[in-house]
């Protein structure tokens, strides 16, 4: 090849090298559009233990001296995980209802929440309702500790009260029966305001900046 | 070789893509006849450079610390940038390579595990891709990971959506960059099995490009990472919409069109079309007759040299012991293994082995009775060219004077053929092969010019004059070339005597010929 061509080859090649490059560089990291316009979300998100909506009835005190000792247990409780009826309004008008269940095939799982309303930025009158759907006189909350036929001793003793302190923390643990959320928010364009549950103060909340966290710094 | 139309309208476009990048690199750097090996190149880079940001990279701060490492102006930014291309290309030359294959009807048979093995390699490079976006938590990785949540969402696997690591609510764990982290780093050691799978049924596997083009190929990219650096999106913000995404189109084409459609017809849509790759080697399969006849050996007359075992790129010959009385070993093809390339037919100087109609005594017998016959009144140059050398190649040859005769593979053409053309008459033989990295019978020009030069059996005889005898390339988009290389033959046989027409050649072979009726097993 003469030296002419070899330059001129050379010239092409490289031009054509630094082409392709050019274009992977660009497919590298192309600005594929993601969220359009002015979109603003509402984003709905928490965990919670489903409340146990339990029957119980007192062991008589013949029913307590058959068991094993260990085992005396004063209350016996049949039931089932609550679900719960979630709906949201934006201006009065209905964003979403869904039926909410604990997680799991028998729904004692936690209730994992995640939805999502895209809205138009600006102020937005937003009502959140999460109410149990089944209606129960029995509180778990208020157990009561249930005067022993005949008292715990030894390594049972107090064994009455720790069945109610059990009792009432797992209510605790519990989403209540009804949470609401009745507020106005200003979505920022491009904004998102995430409700979820304070599981401290047992309340629906609205955040709309990043928690300090590896993952959203 | 029947191609089905599909095959056809590959090949076509792999073969503009060599044409193109022929004339601008010459054939010879032409990076498309690599693909396979540059993928494989690609996957050390990715290694090193990988090893490399490893050591800076903080789970509890992955967005922070891979924007410091881009940052850094010495190392870290380019080495970051040159990840991702290499994670590009690795994606553009797998996927290369399985269309060439694809086009040379090199998807089925025996080939069969190489086509799943490499898809699954793929995919499991894809994988790896997937969770280095991740990694580094900026507004890309994170629409990787929210999309990748609602697609495995629907899956009965987990009880808590996925998706709501992402929600705002709360940290995104630790523990998630730790899994994802995980995967990245031990879903590669289904690469190297992948990639053990795909060369485990040819001998002699080439793993990585020609050394020159292996460094210029890597010094590109590095070139490239350091004046266009990879981009990097805003650290991932829950309650912030991007607009857009610094989106890697090669890795992620997909993402734009998942995110429109429901979980499960992203799902759908994935199983069909990798189930139809997976079947890509059912629908091209053919019947093993005609031109995909295996090799088979004759018994009687295989000496038990050893020498088809040693080039059969495939491994699909062994010798095994005889059952008569002769103290050799008798060659044996697995037809299971065999993709009938013919490239035993040309190392067995008793002519004993080779798929119907190409074996040596199948060559010799087709020049004697069909192309001698034409040499009248004055034989030409024969200018040998492969079947896959384009078409306006051998046009142009005709054009020239040159007799063409066509093979599967010029690593299948005897010796004693070029003999025969030479003591015919033909002031000269030039065998036309294709690109060494491109041969459909993997070592065929290779094979050929030892056997043509290096005496390797079954060697071209001393007595042949090798001043008419030469090997070129036929590679698409070198026309030029080819015609430079018959013109230069040409001139040099010109110079030489004219050789005498022997009348009927009878070209020695080491045993007596049998015909291949009476040979077949
Ligand atoms: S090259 Fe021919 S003679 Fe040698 S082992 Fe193979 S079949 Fe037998
Ligand atoms: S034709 Fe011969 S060289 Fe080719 S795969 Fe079959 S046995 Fe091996």
């Amino acid at each position: 090849m003469s030296g002419h061509r070899a330059a001129t080859r050379l010239a092409v090649s490289g031009a054509a090298t630094a082409a392709a490059l050019v274009l992977l560089a660009r497919a590298s990291a192309a600005p594929v559009p993601w969220h359009a316009g002015d979109v603003a979300r509402l984003r709905l998100s928490w965990s919670a233990r489903p409340e146990r909506i339990e029957v119980c009835r007192t062991r008589s005190a013949e029913e307590i001296a058959k068991m094993p000792e260990h085992m005396r247990q004063r209350t016996e409780c049949e039931g089932r995980f609550a679900s719960y009826a979630l709906r949201v309004t934006v201006d009065g008008q209905v964003a979403g209802e869904a039926e909410v269940r604990g997680a799991g095939l028998r729904h004692d799982r936690p209730i994992y929440l995640l939805r999502e309303f895209p809205m138009p930025a600006g102020a937005h009158r937003v009502r959140v309702s999460f109410t149990r759907r089944e209606t129960t006189d029995d509180d778990a909350a208020a157990f009561a500790p249930v005067a022993a036929a005949e008292a715990d001793t030894g390594l049972y003793a107090g064994r009455a009260d720790r069945e109610a302190a059990e009792h009432a923390r797992r209510a605790r643990a519990a989403v209540p029966p009804r949470l609401g959320l009745d507020t106005t928010l200003t979505f920022a364009p491009r904004g998102v305001a995430l409700v979820t549950f304070d599981a401290v103060a047992r309340r629906l909340e609205v955040r709309t900046g990043p928690a300090a966290s590896p993952g959203t710094p | 070789m029947s191609l089905t139309p599909l095959e056809r309208a590959a090949r076509r476009l792999i073969a503009a893509l060599d044409a193109a990048a022929a004339r601008v690199y010459g054939w010879a750097w032409n990076p498309f006849h690599q693909m396979g090996t540059v993928a494989v190149l690609m996957l050390l880079v990715l290694l090193a450079t990988g090893l490399y940001l490893l050591l800076f990279y903080r789970l509890g701060a992955p967005a922070e610390s891979v924007a410091r490492i881009a940052a850094d102006p010495w190392l870290g930014g380019w080495v970051r940038s040159l990840h991702r291309y290499a994670t590009d290309l690795f994606v553009i030359a797998a996927a290369l390579h399985a269309l060439r294959l694809f086009a040379q009807a090199r998807s089925w048979g025996p080939r069969s595990l190489a086509w799943v093995s490499g898809l699954f390699t793929l995919f499991i490079g894809l994988v790896c891709a997937w969770t280095g976006f991740v990694m580094a938590w900026d507004t890309f990785g994170a629409r990787l990971a929210i999309e990748g949540a609602r697609l495995l969402d629907i899956l009965p696997v987990f009880s808590e959506p996925l998706g709501r690591i992402f929600s705002g609510d709360g940290a995104v764990p630790t523990a998630f960059f730790f899994v994802n982290l995980f995967i990245h780093i031990v879903v590669p050691l289904g690469l190297g099995a992948g990639l053990w799978l795909h060369v485990s049924r040819v001998e002699r596997p080439v793993l990585l490009p020609p050394r020159g083009l292996a460094w210029a190929m890597v010094g590109a990219l590095v070139v490239a990472s350091v004046v266009l650096p990879a981009s990097l999106g805003p650290a991932a913000n829950p309650f912030a919409l991007p607009a857009t995404t610094p989106t890697d189109l090669l890795v992620a084409w997909w993402l734009p069109l998942s995110e429109r459609v429901t979980p499960g017809v992203s799902w759908g849509v994935v199983g069909a079309a990798s189930l139809l790759a997976v079947l890509v080697p059912w629908f091209t399969s053919r019947p093993r007759t005609g031109s995909w006849t295996p090799s088979t050996v004759d018994p009687r007359l295989c000496t038990g040299c050893n020498q088809c075992p040693q080039d059969c790129p495939w491994g699909a010959i062994t010798m095994v012991a005889r059952d008569d009385d002769r103290p050799t070993l008798v060659a044996r093809v697995d037809p299971a293994l065999c993709v009938s390339c013919g490239i035993c037919a040309g190392s067995c100087a008793p002519m004993g082995v080779g798929p119907r109609g190409l074996t040596g005594r199948d060559q010799l017998f087709d020049i004697r009775s069909r192309i001698l016959p034409a040499f009248t009144p004055a034989p030409a140059i024969v200018a040998v060219c492969c079947a896959q050398a384009p078409a306006a190649h051998v046009a142009a040859l005709r054009a020239r004077g040159a007799h063409v005769h066509a093979v599967p593979c010029v690593g299948n053409l005897h010796s004693s053929a070029i003999e025969m053309f030479v003591r015919s008459g033909a002031p000269g033989v030039i065998v036309y092969g294709c690109p060494p990295r491109d041969c459909v019978g993997r070592e065929g020009p290779k094979w050929l010019r030892e056997r043509m030069f290096n005496d390797r059996e079954a060697e071209l005889q001393p007595r042949v004059d090798r001043d008419r005898v030469a090997i070129a390339t036929s590679a698409p988009g070198d026309l030029a070339g080819v015609l430079a290389a018959y013109e230069a033959f040409a001139t040099r046989t010109v110079a030489l005597a004219r050789p005498a027409a022997e009348g009927d050649v009878e070209v020695d072979v080491e045993c007596e010929p049998v015909p291949y009726e009476e040979a077949a097993p």
